[in-house]
């Protein structure tokens, strides 16, 4: 099989509003970026994968020709990736299939979200307007009829989970709150950087009980892209620009079942497990001892009990420990596997398409050890990143990065 | 030169009329009878709540079965924060709901006299409450707890609870 790295890793800052940018334009810099990290020009790029979550977000179906024409890639493969939080790994599994196959030498693959168009008239705000676009992608029959919406979605999850294993309790996800806020601080293109506690967390207001305002990411503008390449043009384009490669060894991803009553049980995230399993086992690794062989996670945040949930489903801790691993500081910058240290979809923030893949360059950028001030120590030379979303979190992407 | 935005507002809209397709039973059901429908694959036995034509376990035809009224909550959590449509509707229940005699379990909302967490916790009994105008949709009925039925009956827009 082909080897396939990532060669560049472009990201514009996490916002709450372009208001000076299209969707096209923005991904118009996360591409300029990553192009000049690898130093090549986008007439070099043989294909591209875009990923981008929501038609009604940017009020335009199929937004990726759009940025295909602005990207001057005319002429030129491009696929377009929508699979809810799950979009940005999904579009870097894609990517890595043009390159290992051999269709693609060099791949473009970008994301991008502009959100903050939607408007609630009503409230004179564009969060409850952004949520229904949302609410869009659960069961037009069975559930949106009854008000299912994103937080809705994962708090039944996190619930069940509770109702089995007695935790996360209120407490241990805050402390995800605290912590992901807190390593924003340190990532200049983070949207929510803050110095918060526990009781700050606690008493925030109520969203879908138990989750509370600090308990849930903020929706957010943003675009990022990884440039993925064959072996031979890996190699050479890191001669020239100083940075090595980062091979990408592992990809797994899985759909759980769309309706959460279907489930076996209702407090796993059945994807995640799968899709760990898979990209592991394909990278060679260990799911029972992960822990141990990876540097660095950046992982789903939508909310912070999914956080501690997939703690366990990515096989850091046993199921059932994910708050006790929190409450011990596994999961912090000084903890024995650091999650988020960019600050995650709480921190950072989730612009839904580029997300996946601001996390997956996240993860390249510190196993390149060229991730600034939020720089993890880099051991063992291996990263994973972790993409979740759909309703009833349904889709999952993992993707094992090694230096 | 300084940056200034052009804004303006818009809107998409499509009109639909559309079939609930092999679904349709359950929400005539729904609708003219006051009756929750399953449907139980013929080769398996599964019982599908939502229904389903087709068992997508072993790709069998099901059969349409009666199912009861009653259930048992499987999770739940109750809403603070809406989207723009559902922000009258705050604060509402909602949870996965075992309908008896079904295998798996459906969305539905679940009301109560006095809604906090403990009411509507997993394990909890509770009933469906029709709507006396009823659309044939999924929002034609709900369920309450068990002992909360005789009373959320006596309310004029649900009147007469279950046949």
């Amino acid at each position: 099989m082909r080897k396939v790295a990532i060669i560049g890793v472009g990201i514009t800052p996490f916002k709450t509003r372009y208001i000076d940018k299209t969707y096209f334009e923005l991904a118009y810099d996360a591409a300029d970026l990553a192009l000049k990290d690898a130093n090549i020009s986008h007439q070099e790029v043989d294909s591209a994968v875009y990923g981008i979550y929501n038609d009604l977000f940017e009020r335009q179906f199929m937004p990726d020709i759009f940025v295909n024409s602005y990207l001057g890639l005319n002429n030129k493969p491009g696929t377009r990736i929508t699979t809810g939080g799950a979009t940005g790994g999904y579009t870097v599994r894609m990517a890595y299939s043009e390159v290992v196959s051999g269709l693609s030498d060099i791949c473009l693959c970008l994301g991008v979200e502009k959100c903050n168009d939607c408007y609630d008239k009503q409230t004179g705000t564009t969060t409850p307007e952004v949520l229904n676009a949302i609410a869009y992608s659960t069961d037009m029959t069975w559930e949106y009829p009854l008000g299912m919406m994103a937080a809705s979605s994962y708090v039944s999850l996190v619930n069940a989970h509770f109702d089995e294993f007695g935790n996360p309790s209120e407490e241990q996800m805050a402390k995800v709150s605290v912590k992901n806020h807190g390593n924003a601080i340190n990532n200049p293109k983070a949207q929510s950087p803050m110095k918060i506690t526990v009781e700050d967390v606690l008493n925030s207001r109520i969203i879908c009980y138990p989750f509370k305002l600090l308990d849930c990411c903020l929706y957010s503008e943003a675009s990022a892209a990884v440039i993925l390449a064959e072996e031979n043009k890996a190699k050479e384009i890191a001669k020239k620009t100083g940075n090595p490669p980062i091979w990408i060894t592992g990809v797994g991803a899985a759909n759980a079942d769309g309706f959460i009553g279907n489930r076996e049980s209702m407090g796993r995230l059945y994807s995640n497990i799968y899709a760990a399993k898979a990209a592991y086992k394909m990278a060679g690794l260990d799911y029972n001892n992960i822990k141990n062989q990876i540097d660095v996670a950046e992982l789903h945040d939508a909310f912070s009990g999914q956080e501690v949930i997939s703690y366990e489903e990515l096989g850091f801790v046993e199921f059932g420990k994910g708050g006790d691993w929190i409450d011990d500081g596994g999961p912090l910058m000084s903890g024995e596997l650091p999650c988020n240290p960019s600050g995650g979809l709480i921190g950072c923030g989730h612009a839904v398409g580029a997300t996946g893949i601001m996390s997956t360059g996240e993860a390249a950028l510190q196993l390149q050890e060229r991730a600034g001030k939020h720089q993890v120590p880099i051991s063992k030379g291996r990263a994973i990143s972790h993409s979740i979303g759909g309703p009833g979190a349904a889709y999952a992407a993992v993707i094992v990065m090694e230096r | 030169m300084e940056f200034k935005a052009h804004e303006i507002e818009d809107q998409i809209k499509i009109n639909y009329k559309y079939s609930f397709g092999g679904q349709s039973r359950y929400f005539l059901e729904l609708k003219n009878h006051k009756k929750i429908y399953g449907t139980k694959c013929i080769k398996c036995g599964y019982v599908w709540s939502p229904p389903r034509i087709n068992c997508s376990k072993c790709y069998a035809p099901t059969e349409w079965i009666p199912l009861k009224d009653t259930g048992t909550i499987m999770v739940s959590t109750i809403v603070w924060y809406g989207t723009s449509e559902f922000l009258v509707s705050i604060p509402y229940g909602v949870g996965y709901i075992k309908i008896d005699g079904a295998d798996t379990s459906m969305l539905q909302e679940i009301f109560s006299e006095n809604l906090v967490p403990s009411k509507i916790k997993k394990g909890k009994k509770v009933r469906a409450v029709f709507l006396k105008e009823r659309k044939g949709k999924a929002t034609d009925f709900f369920f309450v707890p068990v002992e909360e039925y005789d009373s959320w009956i006596k309310k004029p827009e649900y009147e007469g609870g279950s046949e």
